[in-house]
């Protein structure tokens, strides 16, 4: 596509790692109300460009402005939310890590409580169904339709709960009933260690395909039952693995997680959708063209040369880019410079090339003029050269000025060997003629012409004249 | 450099002479001169040369000048170089024509 071949390899690290950034502020700040602010900024300033590629001014303005004031208050009104966030991590957990949730499933919340109350002898009967239903197998039970937590699971059981003795349905992450009475086996060859609750537990389990809990208050062991058949339970890790085998839940990872991932995955693809966007937006929309003259540098030079005379002293180069970015283009951003490593004395040619311009990013030269540019170079030398006043005006009437004497008459001059070659003299600025009436003195400063040219060290740049002027004879 | 020559006499000599004399001369004199030999009165407006006059000296002494005749664009700072035959320099003469 053509507009692939404008992409370069900076513009690609440049969205992938704002990208990056926008994803890791919604890692960090997901859960809290920052980031549903942040949101509706964002919702703002869509909404805002939208305003402006319709040309509604106004809207577009009041936009602007309500952006800008809301950025300014969620750092005010949320900065010990932000602070909190930024707090509770490390630079590690910032830049990279993944906050857990530690959200507790309903088989570790079950294995918990079971272990809890077989520590302290409580006794306990939890119904888990499986496909078929127990409304005709079970009676009584008062519906709860509460979320499953320990703390719950505890207190339906503790002694003084008038519900405690009958059992609990666990319906996916809810207790859908309490004090439901269990149908009892009729088995004679069940164990003498087995009580009631063992019974009513073999008793489901032969009737429906339901997983029963038992919690023993006497001897404090669990067991289940399941499929009229009682299996003592001996560790945690059993447990987990009968209660998971009967929800059919295979895999060690959850849910929960896999929901995860999958939110982080469209969370990553959107952060690369919305920067992409508005890097297109900033840097390809709009194409401007803009007109700029900027000086050329010259580097590397020969400290021994010097640069008399150039055919330009600046260029004019015609750019483009998207509105946004050309109207945010300083000039010191952009350099032309021209490498005389390789120029000699005399006339050099160079030619302005891509290479020789520095351009700020997103930014395209489309033409420089002039695209070649002489530059002529001298060697630096020393010359003593001889002085002499230039006058000018007129004299008073009547007048001669018959001689003069020059302190000091010659100067030395630094400048390059062919300027100081066709120089045999070296003037002083115009010195009028006008107010001379008599004999005198007058300092007068040099003329440096060409610029070029300066007076070594240890030379004087003004110079004394000593001037004799004499009535002029009848 | 003066006004003018009067009977091989160089008159109003000076180093500023105005444009409205409308010439400016030369004056040189040697002594002695040993056989006949020619000199030369290199003049230069600023450092552009104005014109060259071939003189001749005659033994045993001899005086001889050179004269330009002013325009207003000879107004600036002037020099002549007068040279021997050889091309020695022998003296350097400096004025101005101003208004």
């Amino acid at each position: 596509m053509p507009f692939l071949e404008f992409i370069r390899w900076q513009d690609v690290i440049d969205i992938l790692l704002n990208s990056y950034i926008l994803f890791r502020l919604y890692v960090l700040f997901r859960e809290t109300y920052v980031f549903r602010v942040l949101t509706g900024i964002a919702f703002l300033w869509i909404f805002q460009r939208i305003a402006v590629f319709f040309g509604l001014i106004l809207t577009s303005w009041v936009m602007q402005g309500i952006t800008a004031v809301v950025a300014l208050i969620i750092i005010i009104v949320f900065r010990n939310e932000i602070r909190s966030v930024l707090q509770a991590k490390n630079l590690r957990a910032i830049l990279w890590g993944f906050p857990q949730k530690s959200v507790p499933t309903t088989i570790q919340v079950i294995v918990e409580s079971v272990k809890a109350l077989s520590k302290r002898h409580i006794g306990a009967l939890i119904v888990l169904p499986a496909k078929e239903n127990l409304e005709d197998v079970v009676q009584g039970g008062i519906p709860l339709r509460g979320l499953i937590s320990k703390e719950m699971i505890n207190s339906i059981f503790w002694g003084d709960n008038p519900v405690h003795d009958g059992a609990i349905i666990i319906e996916e992450d809810r207790i859908a009933k309490v004090g439901v009475i269990l149908p009892l086996s009729y088995k004679n060859d069940l164990p003498s260690r087995y009580g009631t609750r063992h019974r009513a537990a073999l008793g489901l389990s032969e009737t429906t395909d339901a997983l029963v809990v038992v919690v023993s208050e006497e001897t404090g062991k669990v067991v289940v039952a399941k499929d009229s058949k009682i299996k003592d339970i001996t560790s945690n890790a059993m447990f987990t693995k009968i209660l998971q085998e009967h929800m059919g839940i295979h895999e060690e990872e959850n849910v929960y997680q896999q929901k995860e991932k999958f939110k982080m995955s469209i969370a990553a693809i959107i952060s690369i959708f919305f920067i992409t966007g508005i890097w297109f937006s900033f840097s390809k929309g709009l194409d401007t063209l803009i007109t700029l003259e900027i000086p050329v540098e010259y580097t590397n030079r020969n400290p021994v040369f010097e640069i008399v005379d150039t055919s330009v002293n600046a260029v004019r180069l015609h750019l483009g880019g998207s509105g946004a970015l050309i109207k945010s283009i300083q000039p010191e951003q952009i350099q032309v410079k021209l490498d005389l490593g390789n120029a000699v004395i005399g006339q050099n040619i160079f030619s302005i090339t891509q290479d020789s311009i520095t351009l700020p990013p997103g930014i395209f030269l489309r033409k420089v003029i002039p695209s070649v540019i002489e530059v002529t170079l001298d060697e630096t030398i020393k010359k003593e050269i001889p002085l002499q006043v230039d006058w000018v005006g007129e004299l008073p009437e009547g007048l001669i000025l018959s001689e003069i004497e020059i302190d000091p008459n010659r100067v030395e001059i630094i400048g390059g060997k062919r300027i100081l070659g066709n120089i045999s003299t070296l003037y002083t600025e115009k010195v009028h003629l006008d107010n001379l009436k008599g004999t005198g003195t007058i300092l007068a400063n040099l003329a440096l012409t060409p610029a070029a040219l300066k007076i070594a060290s240890g030379s004087k740049d003004k110079v004394r004249i000593v001037y004799v002027v004499k009535p002029r004879p009848r | 450099m003066c006004e003018e020559i009067k009977d091989l006499t160089p008159q109003n000599p000076a180093v500023v002479f105005s444009i409205k004399i409308g010439k400016v001369s030369c004056f040189t004199s040697f002594d002695p001169v040993p056989e006949k030999t020619f000199i030369y009165h290199n003049w230069f407006h600023r450092d552009d040369p104005s014109t060259k006059k071939r003189l001749t000296l005659q033994p045993p002494r001899w005086a001889t000048y050179s004269t330009i005749q002013l325009r207003e664009t000879d107004k600036g700072p002037w020099r002549v170089e007068i040279s021997d035959q050889k091309g020695n320099l022998l003296r350097i003469l400096r004025f101005s024509i101003t208004d």
